[in-house]
């Protein structure tokens, strides 16, 4: 087995690569079959959504090796824009038609802010759901990376940012809720379908969302740009010179990367039926980086599970109030172990326990000869 | 043939230190030009303000026609020159192929890459390419398990790979065995007449070996210029490696 004629195409491994793709993806639509519980199946819809969150990070983080820290904020500003919309929704039934949102009624707000205004639109808010936090993030990213800056200042720069945005939401509480968040909404109506959270339809429309960023980012990895993305994440300065403008991409890749954030945090608004200042916070960015460490951040796959697991761990211990004390603390250390002892995840724990087998039994068989050459049996 | 390449009174400072100091070179076109000079003479910096890592202090730099000094890097290299770093720069996690398809940047916008068929098309070329550098057996490996001389050959690949008119190598021999010099220079023999190389070696069998005209720098300046036996009979040129060993052991 030489390299050459295992991969003609120049594309090699395409099937190794989707695989895990396409069976976390079956998994997930099969899960209704098994969880005939709706309290249980909103909590595992939840669960889905942050991993759509983290793959969103393992993209920017993982393969373009720009550490978001502020990834919540596009995930924020996207379930702010599904609340907008579900607010508006129930004025007539509130606050009478042509009312205000209530909670801008007990602020004496007297008018409708021109900002909340084109959010009497539905696909407007879808629209913006998505494209403003990619607006926001591009432009983020055109001062970020046309000057430079790299590294850990990427970081300081991206949390701070997030940091602003979630104190001045809590801060304008007569237009944004404040504090409380956007409460009381509508249910999501798409062509007289309802999205109830704890609906079937919901959880199929999550794991719609869950394959449809899966893929996206996928495909993205596997264009020219996402390879020249990876090679800037490797080696910055040495692609300039190739006659990449490096920054174009990275302002490119940080823009993708929110955009499926803003698609995650529109679900979760659904999901959970409100928008909350903590859905910008700086626990819920940090813990999407954990998330990510541990589930391998150059695995769009591993990142995804790393978030649901995890995620899903902390909200069954939950149920005891002693352990959720303690909870930070065990991230922490999560956090430390992985980035000690596993810098790729279980991802890459789980490639290199399958390589190991796989060797084993060529090995057993006599045809060991070739698996070093390949890049699987290199690593 | 007329000037290619043209460097008129460059000078950069570090901190005060004057790394190059009114600096005059030029090159014509399908030239393979040797650039020599004892340890600290301003070789490296020489390469760093021609291909825009380094902004000179002074001076202008003509690239047929084109002022390079105020263009950023990836406009220069877009311009038609390529870089070999001393230190192998190649992509570590990447794959050989994965690092000469990035080395082939026919149309660098992002718009431009979003597309799978870019890959495919290239195939062929990265093939033929890895044959003659030597790495058909490694084309799926991580360039980070390639020995120390095939990462060196690797980066010439991917200046081939990027198949721009000016190239510019530093040291591309070093760390390399006699064996692996000389296939180095059966390389550049290749690349000779297609593309114009500009050369910065220690080795002078190599330098004697590729080289048609040596230029020696000294103190961030042009010493002296001329054939491999002019170049080593030169008075100052003698004096410049005094205490190095001699021109042919720097
Ligand atoms: N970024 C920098 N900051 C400060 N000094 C520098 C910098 N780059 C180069 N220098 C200094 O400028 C001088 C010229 O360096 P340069 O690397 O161009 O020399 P060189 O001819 O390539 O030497 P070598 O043969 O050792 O590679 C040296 O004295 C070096 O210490
Ligand atoms: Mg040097």
């Amino acid at each position: 087995m030489t390299s050459k004629t295992s991969f003609p195409t120049g594309l090699p491994r395409l099937g190794a690569q989707i695989a895990p793709i396409l069976i976390v993806c079956a998994i997930v639509f099969a899960l209704p079959l098994v969880l005939n519980n709706d309290f249980l199946l909103n909590k595992v819809a939840r669960y889905l959504v942050l991993g759509i969150l983290t793959v969103s990070l393992a993209l920017s983080w993982g393969f373009g090796g720009i550490l978001n820290l502020g990834q919540a904020m596009s995930f924020g500003i996207g379930s702010y824009a599904m609340a907008m919309a579900l607010k508006l929704k129930t004025i007539p039934v509130h606050t009478g038609s042509g009312g205000l949102p209530d909670f801008m009624v007990w602020n004496n707000v007297a008018r409708l802010p021109w900002f909340w205004q084109p959010f009497k639109s539905l696909s407007f808010a879808l629209a913006a759901g998505i494209i403003v936090p990619a607006l926001v993030a591009a432009a983020l990213g055109w001062f970020i990376f046309r000057s430079r800056v790299t590294g850990v200042y990427v970081s300081i720069i991206t949390l701070a940012t997030m940091v602003v945005l979630n104190l001045v939401i809590i801060d304008q509480q007569s237009f944004t809720g404040g504090f409380n968040g956007i409460t009381d909404l509508a249910q999501l109506e798409i062509f007289g379908f309802a999205f109830d959270a704890y609906g079937r339809a919901t959880f199929y429309l999550v794991a719609s969302c869950v394959a449809l960023s899966l893929l996206v980012a996928f495909a993205f990895t596997r264009t020219k740009a996402g390879l020249v993305v990876q090679a800037i994440r490797d080696h910055e300065g040495r692609v300039r010179y190739f006659g990449y403008d490096v920054a174009a991409y990275q302002i490119f890749v940080f823009a993708l990367s929110a955009a499926i954030a803003g698609l995650a945090g529109m679900l979760y608004t659904i999901v959970m039926e409100f928008a909350s200042p903590t859905f910008l916070g700086v626990q819920l960015s940090l813990s999407v980086v954990v998330w990510c460490a541990v589930g391998g951040r150059q695995s769009l796959v591993g990142a995804f599970l790393g978030a649901v697991l995890v995620a899903g761990m902390q909200g069954a211990l939950s149920e005891s109030a002693a352990f959720l004390e303690t909870w930070t603390l065990v991230m922490g250390a999560l956090f430390v172990l992985v980035v000690l002892f596993l810098p790729k995840g279980l991802a890459g724990l789980t490639k290199s326990a399958w390589r190991w087998i796989v060797r084993r039994r060529l090995a057993s068989q006599g045809i060991a000869r070739g698996v070093g050459q390949t890049r699987e049996g290199s690593a | 043939m007329t000037t290619h390449l043209d460097l008129r009174d460059i000078s950069v400072s570090f901190n005060g230190f004057k790394a190059l100091n009114g600096l005059n070179l030029s090159v014509r076109k399908g030239e393979l030009r040797c650039l020599i000079g004892p340890n600290g003479a301003g070789k490296t910096t020489a390469l760093d303000i021609i291909c825009g890592k380094v902004k000179p202090s002074t001076g202008a730099v003509t690239f047929d026609g084109t002022a390079l000094q105020d263009l950023e890097e990836h406009e220069i290299a877009r311009a038609g020159v390529g870089r070999k770093f001393q230190v192998p720069s190649v992509f570590r996690d990447l794959t050989v192929a994965e690092n000469l398809e990035v080395a082939r940047a026919r149309r660098p916008g992002v718009w431009a890459n979003l597309r799978w068929d870019v890959r495919r098309a290239g195939r062929a070329d990265i093939e033929r390419l890895a044959e003659l550098i030597g790495l058909t057996e490694h084309l799926e490996r991580p360039a980070a398990y390639l020995s120390h001389g095939q990462t060196q050959w690797l980066e010439i690949g991917m200046l081939v790979a990027q198949d721009v008119e000016l190239i510019l190598m530093d040291e591309p021999t070093a760390g390399m065995t006699a064996q692996e010099t000389r296939k180095t220079a059966e390389l550049f023999e290749r690349l000779r007449g297609k593309h114009t190389l500009i050369v910065v070696e220690h080795d002078m069998g190599f330098v004697k070996a590729i080289g048609d005209i040596i230029s020696v720098m000294h103190m961030g300046q042009l010493l002296a210029e001329g054939t491999a036996a002019e170049v080593e009979a030169h008075p100052e040129v003698r004096r410049a490696y005094l205490g190095s060993g001699g021109i042919t052991n720097a």
